[in-house]
């Protein structure tokens, strides 16, 4: 296995000049990163927290003020590192007229998929993403639902070994949003690395290894999912059938060794899982 | 080498099928097409010139001051578009270098060009052959000599005009690579066509005996660094008069508007290379 982390950023540091003046405006502040390979990892933020700049950064589509970058051991901004990653923008907009199809096999060239092979990869890309059928269809025509997963398909057509997922579930409906969190989940299997930035945090629990939070531009929590949201000092029980002379037998119990009863209430289920328990099978197609 | 080749005529091919899909671009045609054809309804008022020339002289203004106005808007309208609409995130995020997106645009909006410049002189060479039929069989009744007009020589002129088209995207191309704003790209690369249009004018000034000083300079920086698109207008030589065009004119014209497509496409790369997307 490769040592080589998909992602190393040694102290980034990006400045925007701003007005006439030029004014600085620090959007990212001394950052330093590993992203692990094969693992999903999440990168989290308030808006305007330097998440996208440091995307973007690490794709050389914008200039780091000072700092080091690699992507998969290479020097990231080059045509090489680039070949090995698929990125899916925020908000993404293609040509409204091309199809689906078209659009993904323009991207299948542009990032240098042999001829002989489009094809194959362009199918197996759609049918990823679940867009085989409505391929056909212009762009144009398509649900925001369904612009993310082609904006995805262009984004892994050439099988890379880094996928970059900022915001792809922004404007989605749930169903739409577990749909791609299903892809992001398959992307896994075949042992790619995946960074997801997202502002539906249930979703990256529920799919990241790793998460990083940052804050004005500074990282400021690292770290396994596991491991940063667990509460080692309180634990949870969950009782069925609890009846109040149940509850103050326990309650004793516990403070004769010492324990305290913290609060006693229902499980919930979150939103999102009651609305995909009702509304199921449905695609936003 | 090979796949550098490919991603620029990818990017060709997706930009000409945008622009060929442009309003603004029929618009001209039809305006293009319209004075062209009107030049047989109008041509009464002739002036005194003859006739053959007169059509071709509507035709040749008609195919300048559109073809610049759809060089100058175009160029600048789809590379603002790709940055504006921010499809140029996705593409740029690929192993797709800077200069070859740069010389995919241009090739895509060349293109879209040459169509016009095609359609354009297409019709302007069926006006021009038929009256020409018209006037060499009066000419044949009253025993005169026929009037001149040589197909090839549209044909040639044709492609000198496709060249100077090509000149006017590369340097706009150039400007939008270091312009903010569509706004400014149009106005400043409008700009530098017409001082490439008038140009001659800056060299007779320069030719003109004066003391040396900042307006000198910049006369001498303007007739060295942008190119003199008169130099592509042969078209009375070429169509009406083809023995007129003296022998290296022509190689000339077209390695001098080669030599400026390449030198602009690369300072355009140049300036765009760093630039934040």
């Amino acid at each position: 296995m490769n040592a080589e982390p998909a992602i190393s950023v040694r102290n980034l540091t990006k400045d925007f000049r701003i007005g006439l003046k030029g004014l600085k405006l620090r959007a990212v502040d001394d950052l330093s990163l590993s992203i692990p390979r094969g693992q999903v990892f999440g990168l989290l933020g308030p808006n305007g927290c330097g998440k996208s700049t440091t995307l973007k950064i690490i794709l050389g589509l914008v200039t780091a003020t000072s700092g080091e970058i690699s992507i998969l051991g290479l020097p990231s901004a080059t045509p090489a590192a680039r070949a090995r990653t698929g990125f899916l923008p925020e908000a993404p907009y293609f040509h409204k007229f091309l199809s689906g199809r078209e659009l993904v096999r323009y991207c299948a060239h542009l990032s240098g998929v042999p001829s002989d092979r489009v094809e194959a990869a362009v199918d197996e890309a759609l049918a990823l993403v679940a867009m085989s059928e409505a391929s056909e269809r212009r762009v144009g025509t398509y649900s925001k639902g369904m612009l993310q997963r082609i904006g995805l398909a262009q984004a892994i057509v050439h099988d890379p070994e880094l996928v970059i997922l900022d915001e792809p579930t922004a404007g989605v409906d749930p169903v739409g949003a577990a749909a791609i969190g299903r892809i992001i989940e398959a992307m896994r299997t075949r042992g790619k690395t995946v960074v997801l930035c997202s502002h539906l945090l249930g979703q990256v629990e529920q799919v990241c290894d790793r998460v990083a939070i940052m804050d004005k531009g500074r990282l400021v929590l690292e770290g396994a999912v596991e491991e940063v949201l667990e509460r080692r000092d309180r634990h949870v029980l969950t009782v069925a059938e609890l009846t109040p002379a149940a509850l103050a037998a326990a309650e004793t119990a516990l403070a004769a060794h010492g324990a305290t009863l913290g609060s006693v209430t229902h499980p919930r289920r979150s939103l999102e899982e009651l609305f995909r328990e009702l509304v199921t099978g449905s695609r936003d197609a | 080498m090979k796949a550098a080749l490919s991603r620029c005529l990818w990017i060709a091919r997706i930009t000409f099928l945008e622009a060929i899909r442009q309003r603004f671009f029929a618009f001209l045609f039809v305006l293009g097409a319209v004075l062209v054809l009107s030049s047989s309804a109008i041509r009464v008022f002739d002036f005194g010139h003859s006739e053959l020339k007169f059509i071709a002289d509507f035709g040749f203004g008609g195919l300048f001051l559109f073809g610049s106005m759809l060089g100058v808007v175009m160029t600048a309208q789809l590379f603002f578009a790709e940055l504006d609409n921010r499809t140029a995130l996705t593409l740029l995020a690929k192993p797709l270098g800077r200069g070859e997106f740069l010389v995919g645009k241009f090739l895509g909006t060349w293109a879209v060009l040459g169509v016009f410049v095609i359609a354009l002189v297409g019709l302007l060479g069926v006006m021009l052959g038929w009256r020409a039929a018209e006037l060499a069989a009066l000419a044949a009744e009253r025993r005169l000599s026929p009037p001149e007009f040589d197909a090839a020589g549209l044909g040639l002129f044709a492609l000198l005009q496709w060249l100077r088209l090509g000149v006017v995207v590369a340097m706009v191309l150039t400007v939008a690579a270091a312009a903010r704003t569509f706004l400014f790209a149009v106005v400043v690369g409008a700009l530098a066509v017409l001082a490439g249009q008038l140009q001659w004018l800056s060299q007779d000034l320069l030719l003109k005996p004066a003391e040396a000083g900042l307006g000198r300079a910049a006369l001498w920086l303007l007739t060295h660094l942008l190119p003199n698109l008169q130099q592509f207008n042969l078209g009375d030589a070429l169509v009406l008069a083809p023995h007129q065009v003296h022998d290296g004119t022509l190689p000339w014209v077209f390695a001098s508007g080669l030599a400026y497509i390449v030198a602009f496409l690369a300072l355009a790369s140049f300036l765009f290379r760093r630039r934040e997307i």
